[in-house]
């Protein structure tokens, strides 16, 4: 049991990266909390839910079709709402209660077009069948699952210190006054960022009925606890720590299903508290991190 | 010859002037107050039963409204609805707004016994009886409690007597000898696993629990679940949940490749169009559930039968978005057995709602079976039978009943295939 709830634990904790990445790098490039994220996860697992139904199109073709339309929707929901809040004297606090309201209408929207019953797609598109990993049986979807987090992070990687955009980007998180003091066009490199945090949370949702089992529109509230937990774990602001939040969450969670099942959904919470408590700034932060 | 006729017109005079008088006084409308979750976690069983409530309501009002016996005349029927979004604490506010606010006639609260548990004691501290569509948790049901009555499902600590039965019963006969329980905790499925335990000990037959573990109703990954349970090698897995859990559960197990020999899941049986279309046919073959009303053609004696039911339902509601299903009979149920307590009761005082509602125990048949309570108001009636999913042969499915014997329709198979 011991092994298995390890080897699940990594392959689900992958799972849960994606599911924070774009949190986190929303929050480490524009400082503001973006609470509709869970909902934005759950669009996306609605358009592969119908884009299996109506076109039959593979999950894996559906991720790369909503990476792309979800950052297109990304830069005109940035330019109207984000620059107003930057010029808020507290920003971040006024991203709490902005995006808490565009995740309710959201909610909203979705209950009235999809209805609220559970959704799902065939676990079958990833083939029949567990795959085997150091001798354990593993569902196939949780592998491809965790491969697409493992692309989506090295894509992270490349773009962020390996493009021109990625340095704007690294420089703009640094230090957002400084960056547009040396001239860098910072809503522009924010912009792209956000509209890349809303497409990885549209992809981790893409993978949500398999990882999940179904999806309905009120998904999104448990789906932002969950991130946060991963995101403040690995370390706010810092997307690849969400790698190292990812796994402790996921293994965390597999240890308590296995050794104290009636009180796994305290994980979360406990797992917050405990950070903020032992290492405020997550086991991948820096002491100040703009430094 | 003078006399007689004087007082015949005299009496039938006084008939008529009171009767006028009565209906001279009846309400414009008879107030029903409820809530529904249109998002949240227990959508899935919510807005079902509230459709099915409100169809009874639409189809009463469209005939003139309900007779109404204490004011001797049809009453249209106001239905005041709202959303409680599968928030305890907004169902807690909302439920107090209906008493004191909108002053209803009749309190019916939300589906399921989360939503139901923050009702039963705000109806009793306001005196209004409680009519609980769905709310199975024991404890909502005591003696000194007169203001609460049970629809339409049996009481979740009577719900898996057949599941106990046959597994104590016939279970060794099959080779059955272990067994495991896995719950979400929740009044519904924990009060079922702990009646499921005390049964299964209580017939003293050869056979062990072997694994017995509550997991939160928010579980959403069973994986790993399922490989502890496989370790304690079953022979017999018992699984309670809710739709989401079912859902989780069955799917895991089919992608993980684990075949247990006999699994039993709830909502396979009560809302299994929905879980069809995300579980998938062939995630579904073999497991053992509850054989519900909306597949069980009970010859009612009052309201629709069955297909016709489901004809209205899927003539009202044309979008699909809100599955038929058990759920959406409990809500039907919920407004017949209201209508014939209206037609009975002698005045609209919530104790005499009680006694009207009580003077039909065992004896009305509705589509969901024979409406009967205990004295707490508990239903003990429209009890389901154990069943068993197999494949028709046509690429479909078709329900099996295999408990109690009285009733099967056919055997188990054992181990599942």
């Amino acid at each position: 049991m011991l092994e298995y709830a390890l080897i699940a634990g990594l392959v689900f904790g992958l799972y849960f990266c994606l599911v924070g990445l774009g949190l986190n790098l929303v929050f480490g490039v524009m400082r503001i909390v973006n609470l509709a994220h869970g909902d934005f996860l759950m669009l996306g697992a609605f358009g592969a839910f119908w884009l299996f139904n109506l076109v039959g199109l593979n999950p894996v073709g559906t991720a790369f079709l909503v990476f792309a339309v979800f950052t297109a929707l990304g830069l005109p929901l940035y330019y109207l709402l984000v620059p107003r809040l930057q010029r808020a004297k507290d920003p971040e606090m006024l991203s709490i209660i902005l995006f808490f309201g565009l995740s309710q209408v959201i909610e909203a929207l979705a209950t009235i077009v999809f209805g609220p019953s559970e959704r799902s797609i065939p676990g079958r598109v990833f083939g029949t069948g567990p795959v085997h990993i150091l001798g354990q049986s593993l569902p196939a979807a949780w592998v491809v699952s965790a491969i697409a987090s493992g692309v989506a992070v090295l894509f992270i990687y490349v773009y962020l210190y390996r493009t021109r955009l990625g340095y704007l980007t690294r420089a703009v998180m640094v230090h957002r006054e400084e960056a547009l003091a040396t001239g860098i066009d910072v809503d522009r490199v924010s912009a792209i960022a956000f509209g890349i945090g809303l497409a990885l949370a549209a992809i981790a949702g893409v993978f949500a009925p398999f990882m999940l089992g179904s999806v309905n529109p009120s998904m999104g509230v448990d789906i932002n606890i969950q991130s946060f937990a991963v995101i403040v774990v690995g370390s706010l602001g810092n997307p690849l720590g969400t790698i190292l939040g990812g796994i402790v969450y996921g293994i965390s969670l597999t240890f308590m299903q296995t050794y104290f099942s009636s009180w796994a959904n305290l994980l979360p919470y406990v797992l917050l508290i405990f950070i903020l408590l032992v290492r405020p700034s997550g086991l991948l932060g820096r002491e100040v991190r703009s430094a | 010859m003078i006399r007689k006729l004087t007082v015949a017109l005299f009496v039938a005079f006084f008939a008529v002037f009171t009767g006028a008088a009565r209906a001279a006084g009846a309400p414009a409308e008879i107030k029903i107050g409820t809530l529904y979750a249109a998002s949240g976690a227990f959508a899935a069983i919510s807005m079902p039963v509230h459709q099915g409530l409100k169809l009874w309501v639409d189809q009463k009002n469209a005939e003139g409204g309900v007779f109404v016996k204490p004011y001797n005349k049809k009453i249209p029927i106001k239905l005041i609805a709202y959303d409680d979004q599968s928030n305890t604490a907004t169902a807690a506010t909302l439920y107090n707004q209906l008493i004191t606010q909108d002053k209803v006639d009749i309190l019916v609260a939300d589906s399921g016994s989360p939503l139901t548990s923050v009702a039963v004691p705000i109806a009793r501290e306001h005196k209004m009886l409680l009519i609980d569509q769905t709310g199975t948790g024991a404890a909502f049901f005591s003696k000194d409690n007169p203001y609460i009555v049970l629809m339409a499902d049996p009481v979740s600590s009577i719900w898996p007597k057949y599941v106990a039965d046959f597994l104590t019963q016939d279970g060794p006969k099959l080779g059955i000898k272990r067994i495991a329980i896995l719950y979400a905790t929740n009044d519904f499925t924990g009060t079922q696993a702990n009646a499921v335990r005390g049964f299964i000990k209580a017939a003293k037959a050869p056979v062990e629990i072997v694994y017995d573990q509550g997991v939160p109703t928010t579980t959403t990954s069973y994986t790993v679940i399922i490989n502890n349970i496989r370790a304690a090698n079953p022979d017999a897995v018992i699984t309670l949940g809710f739709p989401n859990n079912d859902i989780s559960y069955l799917r895991n197990l089919q992608d993980s490749g684990v075949k247990f020999k006999w699994q039993f899941n709830i909502y396979p049986g009560l809302e299994t169009e929905g879980l069809k279309k995300t579980v998938g046919v062939k995630g579904l073959e073999y497991i053992f559930t509850y054989v519900p009303s909306s597949v069980i053609e009970y010859k009612p004696e009052f309201g629709m039968s069955l297909p016709q039911f489901r004809d209205a339902w899927h003539k009202k509601y044309t979008d699909d978005k809100v599955e038929f299903g058990f759920n959406s009979v409990a809500g039907y149920t919920t407004g017949l057995v209201l209508e014939n307590a209206l037609k009975a009761t002698e005045s609209m005082d919530q104790l005499a709602l009680r006694k009207a509602i009580f003077g039909l125990s065992g004896k009305l048949k509705t589509i969901d079976g024979t409406f009967e309570l205990d004295e707490t108001g508990a239903q003990i009636g429209e009890i389901t039978p154990l069943g068993q999913i197999v494949p028709d042969g046509k690429g479909g499915l078709k329900f099996v009943v295999v408990y109690p014997h009285e009733a099967a329709s056919g055997k188990p198979v054992y181990p599942a295939k």
